[in-house]
């Protein structure tokens, strides 16, 4: 009997999954032997993902539902159903945040030598004075206290905002109270370093409560009665309908204005608010009782990232790891010499990102250069290489960008640069029409002696200098023909002209690229059923796409050996009898952000490697652009496999799934530790180590005087 | 030579392309980049007679970024072609000054056999095997829109060009209302052709096994794709392999198509009227292997100038298919080939020794090489009107490889060698001839006329004369006992002609031999 693979009981929800990833995170803030600093790092990350999956994926089932939607996830859940299981699952992660910070975190500080004041009453005399006058002077001046009746409307309460909700009473009139409201302004620091405490302890406070502490001064003709903070998510999920605006650019700028009216999808208040100020936020921002997170400790944990950087306390944090050079790349060459030696790779971040920034930044000056291409999606603020662009088109190359303005959360960001670029005469497409280009490709033409040669980066990471230190990614810099070919076809289609006749070697999505995944998990199911060894490594950040899954399960039912390494949402199951006994599925949450998306096929011994922008999920398979790039070099394929060596044997940092849906951590016992991020930096010492260096191998020659 | 850059242009009617090319003596020619965009132009020529100006303003757009990447890529030299929907639409001269102006590139609007002769070039350009496989029997078969040219080889020859006014688009179109089912259009689509077909093998088959069928155009290539690896490219198909793909289409529709064969959606509506077309031609030419080469116009555009500049060497002599093409029009109308021999033997003679009094050219040579290939073709229709007959046969026959002015000036040339030459202001004004031209016609007449006077008798008589030139004088010495008291009387007399052109005096002499 065939066995069906699409039973809705073999796949996880995705949102549950992405909240048992987020529950990785927070378990390395919950792991003692990690620097201080480190983990409340991680709690600050686990408290601002959260908020975006609020904003996105919660807002999208919101709408589901207000649009009277019924149809079921891949899990058979319908959006009513998932609602309702997230909000117990929050619930819970949000418990499990405050419970880490104040039973770990807050005192683990203290005693490292770090007071956090939590309740301004325990202020010293001279922290007292220190903190009222820091008000009067800073805070005072940004401030808009806002108040509630009937000749003024509820004020908008912008998202995401730190509030602080009041009850006020006329002096004269004490029994009747009137709602006032005042922004904590987020143009402050969010922590306010205080004069040391009576141990010689540093001592912060947080912004709002010296508000909180000096909020009469707000209302002069009233009594506070009482004052509690609280924040607001509202619905973002930013969709353009594509076919309307007229021009992309203007629409995207009004919906940014849009957004803040968007509905309130969840309301934090700090526990023990006044009964009748919360019902008044209540009502007036319509929030239901499942969206109301009442919070044991301060809002908004993202400001721990701010105290990551203070000063003084460098032993409580790695040292920063400081990218290395690439092995066998020097200074003195051109790039372009070197990538015409042998395609390098480059991995980030144990390599240094420097080979991308200079790859544009002499393309830009290099006389026999005739056009650069590239596509933007997120980028630095203050990036190299847009300013290496504008100079390549002021020195009369052609320049053609495609910068991605449907990047969530970045648009406004990207089109003030993407307006500088224009101005210096490059060519910028602003996306395409219905798809975000998510690709991450940059074409160098150059004409020499022999023709025109075309240098080609490709890389799972977006163009980002500063992310490069941080996201774990992969490039190549080569100068293949076929790729080259491919990469001119690439951007004349993201100009608009038609699709190339045929691809040499890229797959590219929304239109080829799942087709060809497809295609080459059957073929190893096919190598499986023929008897032969069959195996798949593939390395992404999210796995959850059903045609992809189902393909999967097929060829783990036809015993082809399946090793997945998935850092985040991953809607597939282990274990299941007959259906996934050959698949694994680890994830690896470290100092790192894992983001490299890395496949390989055995092929019946004719092994194969691919690298892609892409994840196995629907929007980067079917509403993307995206490209999967193989890997060709002899000495690159060991390289990658090595990669993917490493990360299926670290025992530190991955997370096991298990077949419950659950993740563990390996049993370290008996085992020598191997944490991945820690193996690859020190082996990127090691190699750069090894490599001629240039200072050394340099000679400046003394001119002498002339007898 | 170091790498050249050469851009090609094509406007085309429903699509305009540009290929950016290397040219090297070393590496030949080498596709750098196409961009390719959907431009309908032929849908406004079909509804309204004329290219919208929206079209047209759009055309100007796409042709100014064009001209932007040939800046970047630095490139020299350029050629933009325009295919039918220029040749068809009213006021071509109009809007092709207007884009001239607008764009600052210079257009070219090419015949019909211009066309497919630049087409034949870029076939031969893609295929390696090309050489191999018109020394059997070829056809090549352009699938248009509304009609179909068929160009067929033999040894290594070009026997004659068609062009059949059945196209994919116009018989889906005019079929799809009767339509009962899948079958039954393959059937009528099937009956139409075997019609078409029969006249043309009547008329250039005979006997000759069609062995070779290369189809350009209808889409048919889209289809290999799903057989193709990244390093095999399918460019060929045997008969059986081409049935069997052929069956697994013909009952589908486009949408179908699409998605087993991943092909645009654009694309496949004409490729099944398309394939049943390929499959007529098939049962009733014999064909036993079908080429399906990838190639455009914009290939053979380059492919002549890297050939004329010298970039690429080239076997086949594309000039000799002109003169095969002719010849074998001037066999149809029955002209006397041995008459025809002396005489492209004789002008050729008086071409060469006067070229530095003429000047010309040697297209203008080949142009009077096929004025004297066609020379007598009018009387295969009336003895009486001769002039005129040939005239319009010239006309009305399309000459693969020759501009509408070049076919023009062979019908003058060979109109008023048996007519009287008219002056300048005199000449018919409705023709596009300028002074140029005018002056071509006139020299090229006065070689023919002259050469002409020395088979008068169409005997061969003057099969062995040399011609010289010295001193301004230009003597023909024949060999032969023969009597040739009426050649020259009428050398004579056509002799007054040719000095009134060149200002040169012609002699005839016989040497008698011994």
């Amino acid at each position: 009997m065939a066995v069906m693979f699409d039973k809705p009981e073999y796949f996880v929800n995705r949102e549950c999954s992405w909240i048992e990833f987020n529950r990785r995170v927070l378990s390395e803030a919950r792991d003692k032997s990690l620097p201080l600093l480190e983990r409340l790092k991680f709690l600050s990350i686990t408290a601002s993902n959260l908020d975006e999956f609020f904003m996105i994926r919660v807002a999208s089932l919101k709408d589901m539902v207000n649009a009277k939607y019924t149809g079921r996830d891949i899990a058979g859940m319908t959006a009513q159903e998932q609602l309702k299981v997230i909000g117990e699952k929050a619930h819970e992660l949000v418990n499990q945040q405050y419970t880490t910070y104040n039973r770990s975190l807050l005192p683990a500080l203290r005693q490292d030598g770090f007071e956090l004041v939590t309740e301004h009453e325990a202020l010293t005399d001279k922290q007292r004075e220190f903190a009222d006058q820091y008000f009067e002077e800073n805070i005072y001046p940004v401030l808009t206290p806002m108040a509630l009746d009937s000749s003024r409307p509820f004020p908008l309460i912008r998202n995401k905002t730190l509030n602080i909700g009041a009850l006020i009473s006329k002096k004269d009139e004490k029994k009747k109270t009137e709602f006032a409201t005042v922004q904590v302004p987020s143009v402050l620091p969010r922590i306010i370093r205080l004069p040391d405490g009576k141990e010689g302890q540093k001592c912060g406070i947080l912004l709002e409560e010296v508000i909180e502490r000096n909020i009469s001064k707000l209302f002069l003709n009233y009594d506070v009665v009482c004052a509690h903070p609280y924040r607001i998510m509202r619905n973002a999920d930013l969709t353009i309908d594509e076919d309307e605006a007229a021009d992309l650019l203007k629409e995207i700028q009004k919906q940014l204005k849009k957004r803040q009216w968007g509905e309130v999808i969840r309301l934090e208040i700090e526990e023990g608010m006044e009964p009748k100020l919360l019902k008044i936020l209540k009502k007036e921002l319509n929030v239901k009782e499942e969206d109301l997170y009442q919070i044991n400790g301060p809002l908004d944990l993202t400001f721990l990232m701010k105290l990551y950087g203070i000063e003084g306390m460098d032993k409580y944090r790695y040292a920063p790891y400081k990218p290395q050079p690439v092995p066998g790349m020097n200074d003195e060459e051109d790039i372009f010499t070197q990538i015409r030696k042998g395609d390098i790779l480059l991995h980030h971040p144990y390599m240094t990102f420097d080979p991308v920034v200079q790859f544009v930044k002499q393309a830009a000056v290099d006389p026999d250069v005739l056009a650069i291409k590239q596509t933007l999606y997120r980028v630095s603020g203050n990036s190299p290489i847009v300013a290496a662009l504008a100079q390549a088109a002021e020195n009369g190359k052609q320049v053609s960008v495609l910068v991605e303005l449907k990047a969530r959360f970045d648009e406004e960001h990207n089109i003030i640069w993407a307006k500088m670029l224009e101005k210096a005469g490059c060519h910028v497409i602003y996306g395409l029409h219905g798809l975000k280009t998510h690709s991450k490709i940059t074409l160098v033409v150059r004409s020499e002696e022999d023709g025109i040669r075309r240098y080609v980066h490709l890389g799972t990471g977006n163009y980002n200098d500063s992310t490069a230190k941080l996201y774990t990614d992969c490039g190549i810099l080569t100068c293949s023909e076929p790729i080259g070919e491919d990469a001119t076809a690439v951007f004349n289609m993201l100009s608009g002209y038609s699709e190339p006749k045929s691809w040499n070697r890229l797959a590219l999505a929304p239109i080829w690229l799942r087709g060809r995944f497809m295609r080459l998990i059957e073929r190893e199911t096919q190598h499986a059923r023929d008897g032969k060894p069959a195996r798949i490594i593939a390395k992404m950040n999210s796995l959850c796409d059903k045609e992809i899954i189902d393909a999967l399960y097929q060829a783990s039912a036809a015993g082809v050996k399946i090793d997945l390494i998935v850092r985040g949402i991953c809607c597939l199951k282990v274990g299941i009898p007959g259906v996934s006994e050959n698949i694994t599925v680890r994830s690896i949450v470290g100092n790192f952000l894992e983001h490299a998306r890395i496949f390989y096929f055995m092929n019946g011994g004719d092994e194969e490697f691919y690298m892609a922008s892409a994840d196995w999920m629907p929007r980067n398979l079917d509403k993307r652009v995206e490209i999967l790039f193989p890997v060709e070099d002899d000495k690159i394929r060991e390289e990658v496999r090595h990669i993917l060596d490493i990360q299926l044997e670290d025992n530190v940092k991955a997370h096991v799934m298990q077949p419950d849906g659950s993740y563990e951590k390996i049993d370290k016992r008996g085992k020598t530790l191997l944490n991945c991020h820690d193996y690859f930096c020190e082996e990127a010492r090691r190699r750069a180590w090894r490599s001629p260096d240039p200072v050394q191998t340099r000679v400046f020659i003394p001119m002498e005087a002339e007898d | 030579m170091a790498v050249k850059m050469f851009a090609s242009i094509t406007i085309g009617s429903s699509e305009t392309e540009m290929k950016v090319f290397e040219l090297s003596p070393r590496k030949g020619m080498k596709e750098i980049d196409w961009i390719n965009t959907r431009l309908n132009l032929g849908v406004d020529v079909y509804k309204m007679g004329r290219i919208g100006n929206r079209n047209i303003e759009e055309l100007c757009q796409v042709l100014k970024e064009f001209k932007r990447i040939m800046a970047g890529y630095r490139v020299e030299s350029y050629r933009v072609c325009a295919t039918s929907a220029f040749r068809e639409t009213k006021n071509a001269v109009v809007l092709v000054d207007y884009i001239e102006k607008q764009t600052g590139l210079e257009i070219e609007v090419l015949s019909n056999a211009e066309q497919r002769f630049i087409d034949y070039k870029s076939i031969a350009s893609v295929t390696a095997e090309f050489e191999t496989i018109i020394q059997n029997a070829t056809a090549i078969v352009d699938i248009g829109g509304t009609s179909m040219q068929i160009s067929l080889f033999d040894k290594d020859k070009l026997i004659t060009t068609q062009n059949i006014r059945v196209g994919n688009v116009s018989t889906k179109e005019e079929l799809a209302p009767y339509e009962k089912n899948r079958s039954h259009f393959e059937k009528m689509v099937t009956e139409i052709l075997n019609h078409e077909f029969a006249g043309f093998n009547k008329l250039y088959q005979k006997d000759r096994k069609i062995k070779n069928l290369i189809i350009i155009g209808g889409n048919l290539r889209e289809l290999m794709k799903r057989y193709e690896t990244t390093d095999h490219k399918i460019t060929s198909v045997s008969k059986e392999q081409f049935m069997g793909i052929y069956q697994k289409i013909v009952d589908l529709d486009p949408d179908q198509i699409a998605a087993d064969f991943d092909i645009s959606l654009e694309m496949t509506p004409v490729i099944v009227p398309s394939a049943i077309y390929c499959r007529c031609m098939i049962d009733s030419f014999g064909v036993e292997t079908v080429w399906l080469p990838d190639y455009s116009l914009s290939e053979g555009a380059a492919y002549d100038y890297a050939e004329k500049n010298q970039y690429i060497q080239c076997n086949h002599s594309f000039e000799e298919d002109m003169i095969a093409s002719a010849r074998s029009i001037s066999k149809r109308y029955k002209c006397s080939q041995p008459h025809i021999r002396v005489l492209e033997n004789l002008a050729l003679q008086v071409f060469d020794r006067m070229k530095k009094v003429h000047g010309m050219t040697q297209r203008d040579r080949l142009l009077l090489q096929i004025s004297v290939i066609l020379h007598n073709c009018g009387k295969f229709i009336s003895l009486e009107n001769v002039a005129d007959c040939a005239y319009n046969i010239i006309m009305a026959t399309e000459i693969i490889g020759l501009s509408q002015t070049e076919q023009n000036m062979i019908a003058y040339i060979v109109k008023y060698n048996t007519m009287p030459f008219p002056d300048y202001e005199d000449f018919d004004t409705a023709a596009e001839i300028n002074i140029d031209d005018y002056l071509r016609i006139a020299k090229l007449t006065a070689i023919l006329r002259l050469v002409n006077s020395l088979d008068r008798t169409h005997q061969q008589k003057c099969a062995e004369a040399v011609v010289t030139f010295k001193d301004n004088v230009l003597k023909v010495v024949a060999a032969t006992r023969e009597d040739l008291t009426l050649e020259a009387r009428t050398f004579e007399e056509k002799g007054k002609f040719f000095e009134g052109v060149f200002h040169v005096h012609p002699v005839f002499k016989q040497k008698k031999q011994l």
